[in-house]
């Protein structure tokens, strides 16, 4: 009886388990889809079905073929560009706020609640709101349209999440641990290399996955601050879309977009099992 | 500022009297730095046939597009001023190119445009636009319809219709015999805010196009608050009872194959729909380009034009390719080359398009316009911002996305919120 | 002697350069930022941002457009669905998932993707799914079902539930992730007492290990806010802003008037008022950190 019961709740938990899978899947099975569709099937049937001919040479295409103006290279230089300030942003901002996250959990100098305060509102910040100071500031360093420019706007964004999500993980290090370091004659560099660090890599995992996927997805600053053929991915897949002028290139579209949402979703696939171990250790007090 | 406009001038003078043979050897390359929105299908075609007779003349072309809404590339024609390294020339359009020409110099474009004799061949209406304070600085390059009424044959036989309409009662009576023939939906439809708008222009313009002077163009206060602004919101209530209410903010092109089948009867559209007709596979004998519907007996069309604005710069070799370029867009093979490849009609009204390169939507395109300009019926599109500038058009559109997807607003609430939002722009 | 406390010294200048420049660069350009933006929302700019002062003519500018309002209702209605719609989502997943089922890594993996991907991309996919003439509603009437609407998309009272139903979609692998993480670390211990004592897995859930999630659950709400205000390319891809005006929100109010309207002064009138709107839930927040910090000084 109490056997059947629970082999009942087992079948509907697996049961809701599959449901909510299926349909968590059904945007990307809509997407991978009509990679292999035509531009022309899409536009004489829906957004949405099955291929009548498979088009898989919407990958080639969408790769190294399809042309920006006068550049026809497909989206494997722009894949680059995103590479080149995803990769560095991510890096700095990560070292940068755990060092400072390290700085306000663990040393509590004066005024640390404030400036936390402060560095975590700019989470809140909206970019639309920060675009015209950014111009500002990139004329007054002398980093217009230049890729470094952009890894420093991540960086310095990016560490109001970074600093929060290290803060946070840092304070459930116990403070005993701290005084033993210190009173060993351990200094700040001493004790974050020894005993902070060593605990780090799940919130550093948490930190790079989350770094990673906004930087790379980001568009308005990547379309604002670059020029031409630095562009970062995300302005060679609105390139796809249609102008009103424009049939809509769907199927090249979704086999580029797919191709670019790799590097993301690899890193979630991977970083993932460490994504949930990172936090279960005590990123969110 | 002045010493170098005139070094400028003077640079441009004595281009003028060269051949191109000697232009190249001349000791300065022209070269030219672009920005435009213009990155893919036959816009980003276009721009790039144009870059290639840049080249072939002896120029270094340096186009960067910028992917995505026009908003985008002008947060980077903004980016790019605010840095003082602004573009040798930027796509720019309508009275955006009077806004934006009062925060940078611009480059005095009047002796060139003088040489070319461009100005007696360019429509008042549109020139004015492109003269900020009377200096011409910058260039229209194509011109195109946003008000072709685009016919499906198969609705057309469904409705057992002998006629094209070409007043908005023939326009709703066609209508409602295609609702039943058995068309679904009379009128296709996009749902993005230039689609509704366009409606409202072509509704608007084509009861009165001395009205739509008055209300839109120039904003006069008894115009917006007139009875034909009254009866446009009545069409354009009658228009959306046709349409398909499930397309939300999908782009037009997703009802082209429904309206091919005869699903779906017209299409209130510009020029450049031909062209993606012809592109998602479809046929010129499936479908019908007609002129949009207007009362008074004459030819109404919204204009809607592409221009390029040129930024001053100091560099010798910018003036040079500013000047080079300036030529190329007034040139009519290369107007005649751009229109072919986009579906839009020149802006010069010389050129002749009896050529096989043109397509009969182009040829009655190009007649039309000479007919509305005749009768001075030749107006500027509100939806796609060539009327007032961005601020002022968003407001307007605003009220009229709102009444087209909200039955509840009678029109007489419509044309009362239209005026208020003037207003309230102002 | 003085050449170790030269080492010494330059060892606190490292590190104070080290703790300071990231913090200083990053507190700083937040204030200044919004400090600007601040200044700007009282000066007549409008391409380009000048100085000058117009006093308060941007704020009833702004207030008096039925963009702000119908945006302001929205992020109060789409702030809160989206937050606890989302962080209930990724409760119940999460709560699935730790019943120790096999392929957790594969269903984890499934509910957490979605993250990665770009907003732009699933607004719009949504926007297929969710339009009635091709999406769900399509596939129901196709399959005989013919009565059934699910027209959301375009229905004006409902199309910022769509919006909702994206987002969950995407952040709610987000929740799942965390609040798995705290399932995970609730001590043992409490759990074997609450078997014993005869508890349910039901009374187990609601009355042991829930109640532990609560700094999780804050922690949650916070990343949630953060991504109901800021919540832009979502909307423009799936709704663009409509139908009519039905789904505008602050941010891309914002970005209208500051860029697409070229009007700096009124769009930075609008930024100031939506951080306005965020100290509201802030303010509460802070206040209830301090308790928390009080109460665990007391001991």
């Amino acid at each position: 009886m109490g056997d059947a019961r629970a082999s009942l709740a087992r079948t509907l938990i697996y049961a809701a388990a599959v449901l909510l899978a299926i349909a968590y899947l059904v945007p990307l099975a809509v997407v991978v889809l009509n990679s292999v569709r035509s531009a022309e099937e899409i536009a004489q049937t829906s957004m949405i079905g099955w291929p009548r001919a498979w088009a898989f040479g919407n990958y080639g295409t969408a790769w190294s073929e399809f042309c920006i103006a006068q550049t026809c290279t497909g989206i494997r230089p722009y894949m680059l560009n995103s590479a080149l300030v995803t990769v560095p942003a991510t890096v700095l901002s990560t070292l940068l706020g755990a060092v400072a996250g390290y700085a306000i959990s663990l040393w509590r100098f004066r005024g640390h609640a404030w400036i936390f305060g402060l560095v975590t509102l700019g989470v809140f910040l909206p970019e639309q709101m920060r675009l015209i100071p950014w111009t500002i500031v990139l004329r007054d360093v002398g980093l217009t349209n230049t890729l470094t420019g952009l890894v420093m706007i991540h960086t310095v964004q990016g560490l109001s999440f970074t600093t929060l999500f290290c803060r946070n993980y840092y304070l459930s290090i116990p403070q005993d641990l701290m005084k033993a370091a210190r009173i060993d004659g351990a200094g700040f560099f001493r004790i974050f290399a020894r005993i902070v660090l060593p605990l780090s890599p799940p919130i550093l995992i948490v930190t790079v996955i989350w770094q990673f996927t906004h930087i790379w997805n980001e568009f308005l600053y990547g379309v604002t601050f670059t020029t031409g053929t630095q562009q970062p991915i995300t302005a060679a897949l609105i390139a796809l879309s249609a102008s009103v002028a424009d049939i809509p290139q769907h199927g090249v579209q979704s086999a580029a977009v797919t191709i670019a949402a790799l590097p993301t979703l690899l890193v979630y696939l991977f970083g993932g099992r460490y994504f949930v171990r990172g936090l279960t250790a005590g990123a969110v007090k | 500022m002045l010493s170098l406009q005139r070094r400028a001038m003077l640079a441009g003078s004595a281009g003028l009297l060269a051949a191109p043979s000697i232009a190249r050897a001349q000791p300065v390359k022209p070269r030219l730095t672009a920005i435009s929105q213009w990155s893919a299908g036959s816009d980003g075609a276009a721009i790039t046939a144009l870059g290639k007779k840049f080249e072939e003349r002896g120029g270094v072309w340096q186009h960067s597009p910028v992917p995505g809404f026009t908003t985008d590339m002008m947060n980077k024609l903004r980016a790019q001023i605010m840095s003082g390294d602004p573009p040798a020339c930027s796509q720019l359009k309508g009275p955006e190119i009077a806004a934006w020409s009062k925060i940078a110099p611009t480059v005095d474009l009047d002796a060139i445009v003088a040489a070319a004799g461009y100005e007696k061949v360019v429509s008042p209406d549109l020139a004015r636009l492109h003269k900020p304070g009377g200096k011409w600085a910058a260039l229209p390059l194509q011109v195109y319809r946003t008000n072709a009424l685009y016919l499906s044959k198969r609705a057309l036989d469904r409705a057992k219709a002998d006629k094209l309409p070409t007043t908005w009662a023939e326009f709703n009576a066609l209508a409602e015999k295609m609702k039943s023939g058995g068309v679904a939906h009379p009128v296709a439809n996009g749902g993005a805010r230039p689609d509704d708008g366009q409606k409202f222009e072509a509704a608007l313009a084509g009861i009165s196009p001395t009205a739509y002077r008055a209300a839109i163009m120039q904003l006069d206060a008894k115009a917006l608050n007139g009875p034909e602004v009254r009866a446009a919101f009545a069409q354009v209530r009658k228009i959306a009872d046709w349409m398909d209410p499930n397309t939300a903010a999908q782009h037009y092109s997703t009802h082209l194959a429904p309206f091919i089948a005869g699903d779906m009867g017209m299409m209130i559209q510009g020029g450049w729909a031909q062209g993606v007709l012809l592109n998602a596979g479809f046929k010129l004998d499936d479908f019908i380009i007609a002129p949009g519907p207007t009362d008074n007996g004459k030819p109404v069309f919204l204009l809607n034009a592409d221009a390029f604005i040129f930024w001053q710069r100091k560099e010798a070799d910018l003036q040079a390719g500013q000047k080079l370029m300036a030529e190329l867009v007034m040139d009519p093979a290369i107007q005649t080359m751009y229109s072919q490849i986009t579906g839009s009609i020149p802006v010069r009204s010389d050129v002749d398009l009896s050529g096989p390169g043109w397509s009969d939507g182009q040829r009655e395109t190009a007649s039309t316009l000479k007919g509305a300009i005749a009768a001075d019926q030749a107006v500027l599109s509100l939806a796609h911002n060539m009327a007032q500038e961005n601020g002022m058009t968003a407001a307007m559109i605003d009220v009229i996305t709102e009444f087209v997807k909200n039955r509840a607003i009678t029109p007489e609430q419509g044309a009362k919120r239209l005026a208020e939002a003037v207003e309230g722009a102002r | 002697m003085t050449a170790r406390s030269a080492l010494a010294g330059s060892r606190r200048l490292a590190e104070y350069l080290v703790i300071w420049v990231p913090l200083l660069l990053s507190a700083g350009h937040v204030v200044l930022f919004t400090a600007w933006t601040t200044w700007m929302s009282f000066t007549p700019s409008t391409l380009l941002p000048v100085n000058g002062w117009v006093g308060w003519r941007n704020y009833t500018s702004v207030l008096g457009t039925r963009n702000w309002q119908i945006a302001f209702d929205n992020l109060l209605l789409f702030g809160a669905g989206f937050v606890i719609l989302t962080a209930l989502t990724g409760l119940l997943l999460a709560i699935l998932l730790d019943q120790r089922m096999r392929g957790e890594n594969l269903l984890r993996s499934i509910f957490l993707y979605p993250m990665a991907v770009s907003f732009v991309v699933t607004g719009t996919v949504w926007s297929w799914l969710l339009n009635p003439g091709m999406g769900i509603q399509k596939l129901v009437n196709d399959w005989g079902w013919t009565g059934f609407r699910f027209d959301w998309l375009i229905d004006r009272d409902m199309a910022i539930w769509t919006i909702v139903i994206a987002g969950i979609w995407q952040s709610s692998g987000f929740a799942m992730a965390l609040f798995l993480a705290g399932l995970r670390s609730v001590d043992g211990d409490l759990i074997k007492a609450a078997q014993i004592d005869g508890a349910g897995p039901i009374r187990t859930y609601t009355r042991v290990i829930l109640p532990t999630l609560w700094p999780i659950a804050v922690a949650v709400l916070v990343i949630l806010l953060q991504f109901a205000i800021k919540t832009f390319d979502l909307v423009r891809a799936l709704t663009g802003g409509g139908p009519g005006l039905a789904t505008q929100l602050p941010a891309l109010v914002v970005y209208d008037f500051m860029f697409q309207r070229g009007h700096i002064g009124r769009g930075s009138a609008a930024a100031v008022l939506m951080l306005l709107t965020l100290l509201f839930v802030l303010v509460p927040y802070g206040g209830w950190k301090i308790y928390q910090q009080r109460r665990a000084a007391r001991g």
